[in-house]
C-alpha cells in the first residue's frame, strides 16, 4: 500500500517532470535557430507535444476501433460490413437504437424547458426565495448517475400484491385501491424509458438552469424596459425580447445535454440493464464488449455512434466560432 | 534565471525517481523474503474468513502470504483486467464459461500437472471437476459449491398442514394443487436481480431439463446440440409455466415476479400466516432469510431437492461453485493452488455458520453445524451426478445474455415462449 501511493507519487512528480523538461530543450533548441526562424518555428514546438498527446489518446484509438469495426468478434480476421449488417438485422438492436433515438428526442428538450421555467420563474423571487429553489434544483448535479440511479429505483421498486410496499410511486397506488404496477416492466409507448428519462432530467436540470439563468441575468435592463414602456406583457417579452439574447447559451446546453444523453449508460444499466426493451446503444456497446466479449460489434456499435455525434460536434465547433466573431 | 534553475533542478530530480521507480516495480514482493499471493474472489465475505483461517498459515509455513480481496462483479472484472495485463495470482470465478474463453486465449495455466486430479477425482463430488476443462486440461478447480434446485418451506406451517415432500415432478404438481386448494399460495417466485436480472428463472428452467434429460441430454443442450427450440427444453418450459403461470400459484401472480427481488421474495414464507409454502432457490438463499430466522434455521426452515421426472429414477442435480485458476502462474502460486485442493481447506468455512459447502464428497457431514446444510450437501453428495449451472457454463453471449433477457420477457409476458426461444438460438456465436 505504502509503496503503491510512493510509486504513484514519484510517477506524477516524475511525469510533471518530464513535462517540463521537454518543453526546456524545445525552447532551447528554438533559442538556438538562427535570426527570424526562432519566432516562426517556436509555436509549432509548443502546439506539437499536446497534438502528439491528442494523436496518441483520441485518434489512434479512433482508428483502430474503426478498424476493428470490421473484423469478426475476436478480432481475428477482417469480415468487411458484416458487424453493421448483423446488429441492424437484430429487431433487439433496432429497439435500441429506436431508444436512444428517443432518449435524444426527449432529454435535451425536456432539459430546456425545465431549466428555463425554473430559472425564469425563480428570477422573479425575493433574492433569499431564488438561492434556496436553485439549490434545491442544483443539488441532484452533486449526485452521480449511478448514485440517483439507485436512489430512483426506490420510486419505482415494486412488491407482490398485498406485501408492504418499498416504492413510492407503488405505496400511492397501493393506498388508492389498486394493485402494484412494476413500472419499469410497462413497455408498451416506450413509458419505462420515459420514466427512466426522469432521472436523467432530475440530474440535469439543475446544468441547465444554472447556465440559462446566467443568461437571463445577463439580459439588459434597459431593453426589458423598453418594452415594458411599449406596452408588452410579460409573455411577449420574455419570448420577443429574452429568448432571443439567451439564444447562444440555449444551443450550448442543448448540445451539451445531447451529448450527454447520446453516450447514457449508468442509468440504464443500474436500474433495468436493458431488460424490458428499455437497452439503449451506450450500455449494448459495454455488454457487447465485456458481457459477449464481442469486440467486433462493440466496435461497430461506437462507430455508429461516432458517426451520429460528428455532425453535433461541427454544428458546436461553428456556432462557438460565430459566438467567438459576433 | 532562477525559473530555468528550478526546471534543471526538477527534471534531474525526475530522472532520478525514474530510475527509482522502475527499479522497484516488479521485484517489490521478492525483496522482502516472503513471496505474495493475491487472490481475488466474490464469495461471501464469512467463508473468505474461513477459507482464510485454514490456508493461510499453511501458506505462511511455506513463506507465501496471502492477500484475499473480496471483489464485486468478478466475471466482468477479470475479463478487464486480463486485457489489462494486470490480474491478481489466483481468482475464484463463478462462471467457468468465462474461465475457458480465457483458457482458449491462453490467459490461464492448466492444472493438470499442478494438482493431482486422479486423487482429486476420487475426493470431489462426480463432475465437479471437470467444470472448467477444455481440450482434455483442466484450467479450474472448485473450492467451493452451492447446491441449486432446492425446495425450501417453513417448516413448521409446513407440517402442520400435512405436506410431505413429494418424490416426483408429478407429486410436485399435485402438492401445488393440494395448496391451492387448501385456500394457500403454494409457491413465491421473483427474479430480480440488478444487472443479472432473469438468472432465477435459467436456474429453474435448467433444473427442469437436466431431470427430464439427465445430464447426457443437459451437455448437449450446454454445447448447443441440442437447440432451446426443442421438445426437451420446451417440456421443461411447460411444467415451468405450469408452476409459475397458473392463476394462484405464485405469490403477486404472473406479473410480479420479474420485478419480484430473489433475495427475498421467498420471505413470505416466515410470515405469522407464510405467504407462500415454497421457493426454490440455490442453497446460498438461507443467507438472505430473515435474521429471525436465520437464528433459529433448523426449525424454521425444511428443504428437500427437486424431485426426478420418474420415481427412483436417474438424480442428479445442478450446482454451481466458485473456481479457482491461476492468472500469473509462479511457484508461489502453485502451491497455493494445492493448498486450496485439501478436503479440509474447508472445515473452519463450514464451522464459522456461513453457507461454505465443500465439493469433497469425503467431507465430514458433521463439520457443518447445521442440519439444514447436512441435508443441502447430503442432497449434492447423494445425486446421481452433478450439473454445473448450464447459463454459467454456456457462451456468455447467451449464458449471461440473451438467457437473462428473453426468459424475463417471456414471464414479464412481453415475448411468446416461441420468439423467446428462437432469439436465444439466434444469439449463439458461431465457432
Amino acid at each position: 500500500m505504502v509503496s503503491q501511493v510512493l510509486s504513484t507519487v514519484l510517477t506524477v512528480v516524475a511525469g510533471i517532470a518530464a513535462a517540463l523538461a521537454v518543453y526546456w530543450v524545445l525552447n532551447k533548441l528554438a533559442e538556438s535557430l538562427p535570426g527570424g526562424w526562432e519566432s516562426r518555428i517556436k509555436p509549432y514546438f509548443y502546439v506539437a507535444p499536446a497534438v502528439a498527446a491528442i494523436g496518441v489518446y483520441l485518434v489512434y484509438p479512433t482508428v483502430v476501433t474503426i478498424i476493428d469495426s470490421l473484423k469478426s468478434s475476436d478480432s481475428s480476421r477482417f469480415v468487411g460490413l458484416d458487424n453493421f449488417g448483423k446488429l441492424l438485422g437484430q429487431p433487439a438492436f433496432r429497439q435500441t437504437l429506436l431508444n436512444s433515438l428517443l432518449w435524444i428526442a426527449v432529454v435535451p428538450a425536456a432539459c430546456i424547458v425545465v431549466g428555463l421555467l425554473v430559472a425564469a420563474l425563480a428570477d422573479r423571487l425575493a433574492p433569499r426565495a431564488e438561492k434556496a429553489a436553485k439549490t434545491i434544483i442544483f443539488m441532484p448535479m452533486a449526485i452521480s448517475a449511478v448514485g440517483s440511479a439507485t436512489v430512483w429505483r426506490f420510486m419505482y421498486a415494486t412488491q407482490p400484491a398485498g406485501t408492504p410496499q418499498t416504492g413510492l410511486l407503488n405505496g400511492i397506488v397501493t393506498a388508492l385501491g389498486h394493485d402494484p404496477i412494476p413500472w419499469l416492466q410497462q413497455s408498451t409507448l416506450h413509458s419505462n424509458s420515459l420514466l427512466l428519462m426522469v432521472m436523467l432530467l432530475w440530474g440535469q436540470a439543475g446544468f441547465s438552469m444554472v447556465l440559462l439563468s446566467a443568461a437571463i441575468k445577463g439580459v439588459p435592463t434597459e431593453t426589458l424596459e423598453a418594452a415594458r414602456l411599449d406596452g408588452a406583457g410579460e409573455m411577449l417579452i420574455f419570448r420577443r425580447v429574452i429568448l432571443p439574447q439567451i439564444r447562444g447559451t440555449l444551443i450550448t446546453v442543448f448540445v451539451t445535454v445531447l451529448i450527454t444523453v447520446m453516450k447514457i449508460f449508468d442509468v440504464i444499466y443500474v436500474t433495468t440493464n436493458g431488460a424490458f426493451n428499455t437497452n439503449v446503444v451506450g450500455l449494448e456497446f459495454f455488454n457487447q464488449l465485456y458481457t459477449n466479449y464481442n469486440y467486433g460489434y462493440a466496435s461497430a456499435i461506437v462507430v455508429m455512434l461516432l458517426i451520429a455525434i460528428v455532425p453535433i460536434m461541427i454544428y458546436q465547433i461553428r456556432h462557438f466560432r460565430a459566438e467567438e466573431s459576433a | 534565471m532562477p525559473t530555468r534553475k528550478l526546471v534543471l533542478g526538477v527534471s534531474a530530480l525526475s530522472a532520478l525517481t525514474l530510475l527509482a521507480t522502475g527499479c522497484s516495480s516488479g521485484s517489490g514482493s521478492s525483496a522482502s523474503g516472503t513471496k505474495t499471493i493475491t487472490i481475488w474472489s466474490s464469495m461471501d465475505q464469512p467463508i473468505i474468513d474461513g477459507l482464510k483461517a485454514k490456508l493461510n498459515p499453511q501458506a505462511k509455513a511455506q513463506g507465501i502470504t496471502v492477500q484475499w480481496r473480496k471483489v464485486d462483479n468478478i466475471n466482468q472484472l477479470i475479463v478487464q483486467k486480463v486485457q489489462a495485463n494486470d490480474t491478481p495470482d489466483i481468482a475464484l470465478l463463478p462462471q467457468p464459461g468465462i474461465i475457458k474463453d480465457l483458457a482458449a486465449k491462453g490467459k490461464i495455466t492448466a492444472l493438470d500437472d499442478v494438482l493431482d486430479l486422479t486423487a482429486l477425482g476420487t475426493s470431489m463430488t462426480a463432475g465437479t471437476l471437470d467444470v472448467a476443462k477444455l481440450n482434455g486440461k483442466t484450467y479450474g478447480l472448485m473450492v467451493s459449491m452451492n447446491v441449486k434446485g432446492l425446495v425450501f418451506y417453513p417448516k413448521k406451517a409446513f407440517e402442520a398442514a400435512g405436506y410431505t415432500a413429494p418424490t416426483t415432478l408429478d407429486e410436485l404438481n399435485t402438492l401445488t394443487a393440494k395448496i391451492k386448494s387448501d385456500g394457500n399460495t403454494p409457491w413465491c417466485l421473483g427474479i430480480e436481480s440488478g444487472t443479472a436480472t432473469g438468472w432465477p428463472a435459467t436456474d429453474w428452467f435448467e433444473n427442469l431439463v437436466l431431470k427430464y434429460g439427465g445430464i447426457d441430454k443437459y451437455n448437449e443442450w450446454i454445447s448447443h446440440k441440442t437447440k432451446f427450440d426443442s421438445a426437451l427444453v420446451r417440456q421443461a418450459a411447460a411444467e415451468f409455466e405450469k408452476i409459475a403461470f397458473t392463476d394462484g400459484n405464485v405469490l403477486g401472480g404472473r406479473k410480479a415476479i420479474a420485478s419480484n427481488a430473489f433475495g427475498t421474495a421467498g420471505n413470505a414464507m416466515f410470515n405469522s400466516k407464510p405467504g407462500c409454502y415454497m421457493y426454490q432457490q440455490g442453497s446460498f438463499i438461507t443467507g438472505f432469510f430473515p435474521k429471525t430466522v436465520q437464528k433459529d434455521l433448523d426449525s424454521q426452515v425444511g428443504v428437500f431437492g427437486l424431485p426426478p421426472a420418474t420415481a427412483g429414477g436417474d438424480n442428479p442435480v445442478e450446482g454451481g461453485g466458485d473456481t479457482a485458476s491461476i492468472y500469473k502462474d509462479s511457484p508461489a502460486a502453485r502451491k497455493v493452488m494445492k493448498l486450496l485442493a485439501a478436503t479440509d481447506l474447508g472445515t473452519t468455512a463450514a464451522a464459522n455458520g456461513s453457507s461454505f459447502i465443500s465439493p469433497h464428497k469425503d467431507f465430514p457431514l458433521s463439520t457443518y453445524p447445521l442440519k439444514t446444510t447436512q441435508s443441502i450437501a447430503k442432497v449434492a453428495y447423494d445425486a446421481s451426478g452433478f450439473a454445473f449451472d448450464a447459463s454459467d457454463a454456456m457462451p456468455t453471449a447467451v449464458g449471461s445474455g440473451t438467457f437473462w433477457k428473453d426468459m424475463t420477457a417471456w414471464i414479464a409476458g412481453q415475448e411468446s415462449l416461441d420468439a423467446a426461444l428462437k432469439n436465444i438460438d439466434a444469439s449463439w456465436p458461431a465457432s
